[in-house]
């Protein structure tokens, strides 16, 4: 996978910036609608209903979202203690392999949870007064999905370095 | 099917992301039971179901707008004019600022880069050997995470579903009885070094006092807060960013506006890291705990330790090892669910168990061979992590001794406990 074609460079520089947006938005809000339910309740004695419900939202959209910008840049919590004592050629095969892993992990939890969404949205429930619940749970399987999709890149990226490398002599 | 286990503890040892191996695990043994895989989904979003989780974000955002501000310099400054005077004041200011420093920016390694950065040099110029101040300013990044609000003990109290203010109350003494100890080594070992005393003045501190101003009221306002029933925790998050991004930003205008997304991006990518981690471990505990994990657990142990003392001990050497190859926030979401049934049955307080459990995970930071301070030390101070390994080993003996007191003196966290 060459980034360096004009316009596979475009669509990552694309997606890095909305995912950039999506972050500062879903946090901004937080922040402010946290801290003016705080003034409401105390202050003016009343509070948004939905403003509650709302921020537990916030939370699993900043969860996955974050999670996808973690995988960016591989960078997820991980252990890797036995990596590092392996020839440079096996490292590489080895990296392919977990790629190949995380993808295809992602994207077994992103379908079923496109399943769950279809489910949610079947049993109509309603959050915030008047949302359907599957709009904002389409986050679980969009997320994966795309955690899905950087995880393939890397494989692909890394399948190319192992083709392009020379063997060891 | 059998080897499918092994094969996904190797995948993590490989590096694979936690949260997929987690994820992998889960819906193995959803399978095994014939449960649809959709469950994965729904537990997954239990975390839109758990209010305090909001703490997370905001705390872990307030810390790091925090670090990238002139404030770890404010602090360091404020620290020196109040506790410069004593013997070997340098090292214990150090100690002193990391932990405070820590408590707000929640363990993540941040405290080594915008500290260290600071005290580092400052140790050396004041003629502490290099060794010395290698091994305090890698040991101190993870001091101050029994104190509140830290995410650690936030976290624990989420997945072991306790009160986090017990918690905050009860992490005070075993926190302090840790910087006192590093502190009475720091003194012992420097005892030739001592600032004169004419280097420490009312003038001074009432300047850094001035100049730390903006940040004084924090910790009042969200200790306070917290303490007095006032705020909720996630209110006292929420109270912190609002604050630290009005007067980072706003008013000293110490963190341009166009920085801001970075810190943002920066910032979430901790927490979906470890939400992310979370969410699939509450679909994989769940499965465990019906699969009656905990009580086989219970079965194993009781076969070998049949004291509290020596489940204690058998529990300390378990989760130094654990320190030593998970992070502190894995080890929570996993671990604690299985062993907290465990511990309850040989009479320790699940308070207890989570300071015992945090101070230990707190050494698994400078614990070789993958310890996360060693290697951002390491890399932030340009040396070989060997030496970073030899010069933190009389702080990890001591940290080790603390631990084993916390262990074994309950009365020590619980005493602050209504």
């Amino acid at each position: 996978m060459d980034l360096n074609r004009p316009f596979l460079s475009r669509l990552d520089r694309a997606g890095r910036a909305a995912e950039d947006t999506v972050l500062v938005v879903i946090l901004t809000a937080m922040i402010l609608l946290a801290a003016s339910q705080i003034v409401m309740r105390n202050f003016l004695n009343i509070g948004l209903i939905w403003g509650d419900e709302m921020l537990r939202m916030l939370v699993l959209w900043i969860a996955v979202a974050g999670a996808i910008a973690a995988s960016r840049s591989d960078k997820h919590i991980n252990i890797a203690v036995l990596d590092r004592f392996l020839p440079d050629r096996l490292k590489l095969v080895v990296k392919i392999l977990v790629h190949l892993f995380t993808a295809g992990i992602c994207g077994v939890v992103s379908w079923y949870s496109a399943q769950f969404v279809m489910t949610s949205r079947e049993f109509g429930d309603i959050l915030m007064g008047s949302v359907p619940a599957w709009i904002p749970q389409l986050i679980l399987p969009v997320g994966f999905g795309l955690i899905c999709y950087r995880y393939v890149i890397f494989v692909l990226r890394e399948l190319v370095r192992l083709v392009g490398s020379k063997p060891p002599k | 099917m059998i080897a499918i286990g092994p094969l996904l503890v190797i995948l993590a040892l490989l590096g694979a992301p936690l949260f997929a191996v987690i994820a992998a695990s889960a819906m193995l043994g959803f399978t095994r039971e014939g449960i649809d895989l959709q469950a994965i989904a729904i537990e997954f979003y239990g975390i839109a179901e758990m209010p305090i989780l909001l703490a997370i974000p905001l705390f872990t955002f307030a810390g790091y707008l925090l670090s990238e501000s002139g404030a770890p310099r404010r602090l360091v400054r404020l620290t020196q004019a109040l506790l410069g005077w004593m013997p070997a004041g340098l090292a214990i200011v150090s100690l002193a600022a990391c932990a405070f420093f820590t408590a707000f920016t929640g363990a993540s390694g941040v405290t080594i880069i915008a500290l260290g950065a600071l005290l580092f040099p400052a140790l050396q110029k004041a003629g502490y050997p290099e060794k010395f101040n290698l091994g305090l300013i890698t040991s101190a990044g993870s001091l101050g995470l029994l104190f509140a609000p830290s995410l650690p003990l936030i976290l624990y109290g989420i997945v072991a579903e306790i009160s986090v203010e017990d918690l905050f109350l009860a992490g005070v003494f075993p926190g302090f009885l840790m910087l006192l100890m590093l502190s009475g080594y720091s003194v012992w070992k420097n005892r030739a070094l001592r600032a004169p005393l004419s280097d420490s003045s009312w003038k001074e501190a009432a300047a850094a006092i001035r100049e730390a101003a903006w940040e004084i009221p924090l910790p009042i306002v969200v200790l306070g807060g917290i303490y007095s029933g006032y705020f909720a925790i996630s209110e006292a998050a929420a109270v912190t960013a609002l604050y630290v991004l009005i007067v980072d930003v706003i008013i000293l205008r110490e963190i341009p506006i166009r920085n801001l997304p970075a810190v943002m991006r920066e910032s979430m990518v901790l927490v979906g890291g470890i939400l992310v981690i979370l969410g699939m471990s509450l679909a994989s505990t769940n499965y465990m705990i019906d699969a009656g994990v905990p009580q086989k657990l219970l079965e194993f142990v009781s076969q070998m330790v049949t004291s509290q003392l020596t489940f204690l001990l058998l529990l300390l050497a378990f989760l130094l090892v654990l320190g030593a190859i998970l992070d502190i926030f894995s080890a929570i979401v996993l671990v604690v669910p299985l062993i907290l049934p465990v511990a309850v049955q040989f009479g320790v307080h699940p308070v207890h168990l989570g300071i015992v459990f945090l101070a230990t995970m707190q050494l698994g930071y400078i614990t070789p061979p993958v310890g996360l301070n060693l290697f951002i030390a390491s890399y932030r101070f340009e040396r070989p992590i060997i030496e970073l390994y030899l010069s933190t080993l009389p702080f990890f003996v001591i940290l080790l001794i603390s631990v084993i007191f916390i262990a074994f003196w309950p009365a020590l966290s619980l005493i602050l406990l209504s």
